[in-house]
């Protein structure tokens, strides 16, 4: 028992020595940091013409694939969307899967999943004295599984989400010291949003934190919000909604962590309330739409900060957090969260107490609000783009889809600037009345979605943008248009690069100074997950996973026509096919397509009577 | 001062939409939500009442309730029998609702 209590620590400290390695990308966003960053520098500027394929790997199954592969040592681990599989793959000889482990999932979970079955990730625990490795899954289904990251057996599986209810999970589980924690999905069938804990050993519940309803299951710090009382504090998952309606609230958490482990906070961003029509839900619907910190070993929130007041637009609040530590304005030296939200602003806070330090607009074009201020916190909303009942409010900038979504992003930290995936949609948007049945869509919204103003909206192009952006002074250093939105995200690396994938098809690097296009690649099918690095046997690799889908997929994917279907999207994305079709798989580059096989093509060869 | 500028909105309201909910004008810290020129304070009665039934509502929490305690007897009978098994009709003693003994 005595040991017992010091493992956890060593947990901790594993992961982060483990992602010192550039041999590894142990969690979703590369570390604790999530700035999806690498100091490697063997692929750089000069020679990012010459990277090559190197070796490939199809998931077997076709929808969306986000996210990105983990690798560990000598074994890259692969997610896959619905059912699910996870693969493990040998890198001394990338041919052989190691082991897949695929669940046996109810096939209605599909049915309840808003925006394709889509999933964003694994995570992996490095074990102790007793206990092997492991690799976490979550499942459309609602479990969260833990895998021997040696063998792929499952060592324990629990039900984290009901999909009776519409309750199903797309996240990626998230390690902090011995606990794996699992988000939630569903505000769009009136999923009230928690996140849970469980002991990684065992699958045991530790706590669990809900987005609504009373402070006992909000689960508040007895100082929460105190350095900034004008947040708001205490009884405000009530207050501000009218009668039970936050029960049935949203909130939902389906993004992205990150983690201050001097702090012993996490950090994330909860979802949209439900449903998206706003006349049914008076209030300020809170705590939906929140950045959260939180102490890991409690749950407890020590801070949370609303941006998105009574929702009006599904701006679900779920995007990247990204840490970094840079001087403010004052030349104060800050420990800061930045995170580009869909309602079109980047904050940034002080990740210590949730102080806010800026929030720009990620493009001019933003029309919903006209400024947050900085000392209240409010947003000054522009009544003419809110929406309402029996008001078809239009050219609402962005549209639901947001000006950035699940994609997840990178901070360059010589450069201090966050690379940013946008896009450049907006929307008209008309609600409509409807009933909650539990097990049912909850969205009571009509929308159709477009370029925004700097696209074509004639030709339906012109819907993304890449740009690089100062938190503290707020400025772009550079800005780049894109003929799709930048679903995916964005890896920057110490050579001076910034890798992304795009939804027509291709991964490209720019040079993160300037902006400029140095080297692109046509994948099989379009990206909506993030690009990552390794190394292995002393050569640098780049991966990404391709296979077109999530929500501006569904047009494609699920094959509709009416442009108001897809919650909207498939207008928006009516050009799409044009440029791609479905796909599934896993693409590695590396400098002049060098790999195991070009060292020595027999690596893998059959050789009688050997096993492998 | 206060009163004054609410009651001069509240007037203004009427004719200039320009003076709309803008977010700004807080009953309280973190409770800033204002009705619309022409919709109402409180849904409940008027013509957009969500009229929500009770007995969905309280669905989800139920659902929680109940995959919680079937967690419970799986982690229950790991920690005895050092094997995980996921069926809990499966677990010896397993009662629907019911807690696992005390360790």
């Amino acid at each position: 028992m005595g040991t017992a209590g010091l493992q956890p620590a060593m947990a901790n400290d594993q992961l982060i020595e483990l992602a010192k390695d550039p041999a590894n990308w142990v969690m979703t966003g590369r570390d604790y940091n999530a700035q999806n960053y690498s100091e490697m520098e063997d692929i750089n500027k000069e020679n990012v013409s010459q990277l090559r394929p190197a070796w490939s790997f199809s998931t077997g199954v076709l929808n969306g694939h986000e996210g990105t592969p983990l690798v560990v040592g000598d074994r890259m681990f692969v997610h896959a969307p619905y059912p699910n599989t996870v693969f493990a793959l040998d890198l001394n000889d990338p041919g052989k899967i190691l082991w897949q482990n695929e669940p046996k999932q109810n096939p209605t979970a599909r049915t309840v999943a808003c925006c394709d079955v889509v999933n964003r990730g694994l995570a992996y625990w490095p074990g102790d004295e007793e206990h092997a490795p492991l690799i976490f899954r979550t499942q459309l289904d609602g479990h969260i599984a833990a895998l021997d990251a040696e063998t792929g057996e499952t060592v324990w599986m629990m039900e984290n989400a009901d999909i009776k209810v519409g309750a199903t999970l797309t996240i990626a589980p998230y390690v902090i010291k011995d606990m794996v924690l699992v988000g939630s999905s569903g505000a769009e069938l009136g999923v009230r949003g928690y996140v849970t804990a469980y002991d990684v050993k065992t699958g045991e519940q530790r706590w669990r934190a809900f987005a609504t309803g009373p402070d006992e299951e909000l689960r508040l710090a007895e100082d929460f919000n105190a350095p900034n009382p004008h947040y708001g504090q205490f009884n405000l998952g009530t207050d501000t909604w009218e009668g039970d309606a936050w029960k049935i609230g949203g909130g939902t958490n389906w993004g992205w962590y990150a983690y201050d482990p001097e702090e012993d906070l996490f950090y994330y961003g909860s979802g949209n309330p439900a449903p998206w029509n706003e006349t049914m839900r008076p209030g300020d619907n809170k705590w939906t739409m929140s950045i959260w910190g939180r102490e890991a070993e409690t749950g407890e929130a020590k801070f949370a900060y609303q941006k998105t007041p009574h929702d009006e637009w599904d701006y679900a609040g779920v995007n990247v957090m990204m840490l970094s530590e840079q001087e403010d304005k004052e030349g104060q030296m800050r420990k800061l969260l930045t995170h580009p939200d869909r309602n079109g602003i980047v904050y940034t806070l002080d990740r210590t107490n949730g102080d806010l330090i800026s929030a720009d607009k990620m493009d001019d074009t933003v029309n919903w609000v006209k400024e947050v201020q900085l000392d209240t916190g409010l947003p000054v909303r522009d009544p003419e783009f809110g929406t309402r009942m029996d008001h078809n409010a239009r050219d609402i900038c962005p549209s639901a889809m947001g000006y950035h979504n699940q994609g997840h992003d990178s901070y360059d930290p010589e450069r201090k600037k966050f690379m940013l995936g946008i896009n450049h949609i907006c929307m008209d948007w008309e609600p409509w009345m409807l009933p909650y049945r539990a097990g049912q869509f909850f969205v009571g919204a009509t929308l159709s979605m477009y370029p925004g103003p700097k696209g074509d909206r004639e030709n339906g192009l012109g819907l993304g943008q890449i740009k690089a952006y100062d938190a503290i002074t707020g400025e772009m250093a550079w800005e780049k248009m894109e003929r799709f939105a930048v679903w995916g995200g964005t890896m920057a690396t110490a050579g001076g690069l910034t890798f992304y994938g795009t939804l027509d098809g291709f991964i490209k690097a720019r040079d993160s100074d300037t902006g400029d296009l140095l080297w692109k690649h046509k994948l099989p099918s379009g990206v909506i997950g993030h690009p990552m690095t390794y190394k292995h046997d002393g050569r640098q690799y780049v991966a990404i996973m391709y296979g077109v889908g999530g929500w501006p997929g569904v047009g494609l994917v699920f094959d509709l026509n009416d442009p108001t279907a897809g919650l909207g999207s498939v207008g928006a994305f009516r050009r799409l096919q044009e440029f791609t079709q479905m796909g599934g798989g896993v693409m590695v580059f590396s400098l002049d397509g060098e790999s195991p096989y070009t060292d020595d093509p027999n690596v893998g060869e059959y050789v009688s009577g050997e096993d492998a | 001062m206060k009163l004054l500028s609410f009651g001069l909105v509240a007037a203004l309201t009427l004719a200039t939409p320009a003076f709309a909910y803008d977010g700004t004008n807080c009953k309280a810290p973190g409770n800033c939500w204002e009705p619309k020129p022409g919709y109402p304070e409180k849904v409940e009665g008027s013509e957009y009442d969500p009229q929500h039934d009770p007995a969905e509502l309280s669905k989800q929490g139920e659902a929680l309730t109940a995959m919680d305690n079937r967690n419970a007897w799986r982690v229950w009978h790991m920690k005895q029998s050092g094997e995980f098994e996921y069926d809990v009709t499966k677990i010896p003693g397993y009662e629907e609702g019911g807690t696992p003994p005390a360790e």
